[in-house]
């Protein structure tokens, strides 16, 4: 029978190729930061090597038993931005100017990073089917809800710089909005499955718009002031920016009407205009965005300074950048988490961000993939809404610190410190390898 | 580290970085090309393979694993006809007509699920009477269309008529 031919007979034995790669390819990254930094090799090397290595190559295994046919190219593209991050991080802590609590941050994320891969190898040995998801679909929205709300209750919440997003736990603080993320795409996907033939309903033609009728826009209205509740009460403009985006990403996907994409855009922007006209930081991110040198800007408080330093380090690494541990990323504020891209663009240039930039390209591809070879609709706007986090996140940080986009904060997927954006990142890769393991088996696709 | 060797390590970095990447793109080709010879092997097995597995599909052996359809099978075995894709996602696939009516539409309920933008839920039955087969549009939003011509009241319908819903296109064989 047909349907017994595999495409890809050895998807397990090519992962672990490219993982093999990667693990060579961390090792000469440490080597250089530290013989270029420190001039020696120190045998912390090994802490920092070993430990997610060992992690990746756990998951792996945990792929060959529990998702035999998922996508081979997902995890040594994410193992490897995860470990390029630490790499920069450690490197940052090496500068000897920081105090002593700021230079144990590398040793952290690696921590984080075992933890995210042990959190996403359970998420992929306790869910067999991806569908399952779709009977919990109200209450996945109830728990994206419940943790966007967190960081706003007493006691628990924490604020840090201007944002509530933070919840104390014991000695950590951990940033629930991550998780929700995941719980609201799985939420849009399985919402939109059910109301999307409702949502596609062709209305009256205008101006070579077709407009569907009036009462159809509630979801989005809502989803809209949901987004601008997150933009007020948590002065989150990033998290409010990829709520809505997937949200309208989605829309898109299901219904294939432009109009709604359309009205959603006119309504994200009219609503961010007037809370930059009501909310000082949303207006400073604006001004800093537009005309980052000028003096007003550059000394303002929350004014541009972050972003020209930011500049300045990813025009002294130029094309080539001044090799890992060269430069001075250090001296850009929040290099570490928010401004880690700025860093990585000095150390590795502008060659080395695209291709950073290139592994997260083939990342959201694998998504789209996957979910163009899945038959059912709640499949494929699952993996197209797991992809657009990842693309969103990197659009809306990446293009923030290259000044295409206002800055916002949110996190770079796996490169920047911080355990919670890694914990969730972590597994949307775990649920993305399950949707591709669950794919209509091989002889049966085809296009 | 001398000037030298420090330069060979960092321009080394970002050729094995970008090494890395153009294995995964060499990887990601390997796959799609693979994939195409497949397809081929596939399209040139169906007709034989008759059952396609796609999934949402009702497919032969669901239709004789139904309740009640052993009995309708032997009345009507004088006039078996069947289904034939011959254009569109499903090309190849064959469905025996073995009861009165096939409902075809994007409801996965229906008889025979196209899944295509351009097909509504309930698109179009086709039902025996006396003469053979009468295919009924059901107030589709797109049409259903025999030899290119959309319907508006029911059409009698003979062996190598092409019918079109959407993308698909098939014809009956006797």
């Amino acid at each position: 029978m047909a349907n017994r031919v595999r495409v890809m007979p050895k998807k397990r034995n090519l992962e672990l190729i490219m993982l093999l790669f990667g693990f060579g390819l961390y090792a000469f990254e440490l080597a250089q930061v530290q013989l270029a930094t420190i001039f020696i090799l120190r045998p912390d090397a090994w802490f920092f090597w070993s430990l997610p290595v060992v992690a990746a190559l756990a998951f792996h295994f945990v792929l060959r038993f529990r998702a035999s046919d998922a996508d081979p190219l997902i995890l040594p593209i994410t193992f490897l931005l995860n470990s390029l991050g630490i790499v920069i991080i450690y490197r940052l802590d090496l500068v000897k100017s920081l105090s002593a609590i700021d230079r144990t941050v590398g040793e952290r994320q690696v921590i984080w990073t075992v933890v995210a891969i042990v959190l996403a190898a359970l998420v992929l040995f306790l869910v067999k089917s991806h569908l399952s998801f779709r009977r919990y679909i109200y209450i996945s929205m109830a728990l994206g809800v419940v943790l966007l709300i967190l960081p706003l209750l007493p006691v628990i919440g924490k604020t840090v710089s201007g944002a509530h997003l933070w919840v104390n736990l014991g000695p950590l603080s951990f940033q629930p909005g991550e998780l929700a993320k995941i719980a609201l795409t799985i939420f849009f996907a399985g919402y939109l499955t059910s109301r999307r033939e409702a949502l596609a309903v062709v209305g009256r033609k205008t101006l070579g718009l077709r407009i569907p009728p009036a009462r159809e826009l509630g979801p989005i209205v809502f989803i809209w002031l949901a987004s601008l509740a997150v933009l007020v009460l948590q002065r989150d403009l990033g998290t409010s920016l990829l709520y809505f985006g997937l949200f309208l990403v989605l829309i898109y996907v299901a219904t294939g009407r432009v109009f709604y994409v359309l009205v959603g855009l006119v309504m994200f922007i009219a609503g961010a205009l007037v809370a930059s006209r009501l909310m000082s930081y949303v207006g400073g991110r604006l001004d800093g965005w537009l005309d980052p040198l000028n003096e007003a800007n550059y000394s303002a408080v929350g004014g541009s300074y972050q972003i020209v330093q930011s500049m300045f380090g990813l025009a002294h690494g130029g094309l080539f950048g001044t090799g890992l541990g060269g430069g001075l990323p250090s001296i850009v504020p929040l290099a570490q988490s928010d401004f880690i891209i700025s860093a990585t663009g000095e150390e590795l240039g502008l060659v080395g961000l695209f291709a950073v930039l290139a592994m997260y390209m083939v990342l959201v591809s694998r998504a789209l993939r996957i979910a163009n070879a899945h038959a059912d609709d709640f499949s494929k706007l699952l993996a197209v809404g797991l992809g657009f986090v990842i693309a969103l996140q990197c659009f809306i940080v990446i293009g923030g610190v290259l000044r295409v986009v206002p800055l916002t904060g949110l996190t770079t997927p796996w490169l920047a410190a911080g355990g919670s954006s890694l914990v969730a990142n972590w597994i949307i890769v775990a649920l993305l390898l399950r949707l591709s393991d669950t794919l209509p088996k091989a002889g049966t696709v085809s296009e | 580290m001398s000037e030298l060797a420090l330069f060979i390590v960092r321009a080394g970095l970002l050729l094995v970085l970008w090494l890395f990447i153009l294995s995964i793109i060499a990887i990601i080709r390997a796959d799609l090309f693979s994939e195409r010879v497949l397809s081929r092997v596939v399209e040139k097995n169906l007709p034989e393979s008759v059952s396609s597995p796609t999934t949402g599909l009702t497919n032969v052996s669901d239709f004789s694993a139904a309740p009640g359809s052993a009995t309708v099978v032997s009345t009507m075995n004088a006039v078996q006809t069947t289904l034939v894709v011959i254009d569109g996602p499903l090309q190849g696939l064959e469905l025996v007509l073995d009861r009165k009516e096939i409902r075809i539409g994007r409801a996965p309920n229906s008889d025979f699920v196209i899944e295509d933008d351009y097909v509504s839920s309930q698109h179009a039955r086709i039902q025996r009477n006396d003469d053979g087969w009468q295919i009924q549009d059901l107030n589709s939003t797109n049409g259903t269309y025999v030899d290119g011509q959309r319907i508006g009241a029911p059409v009698n319908i003979t062996a190598d008529m092409q019918i079109r819903i959407g993308k698909t296109i098939f014809e009956l064989r006797g």
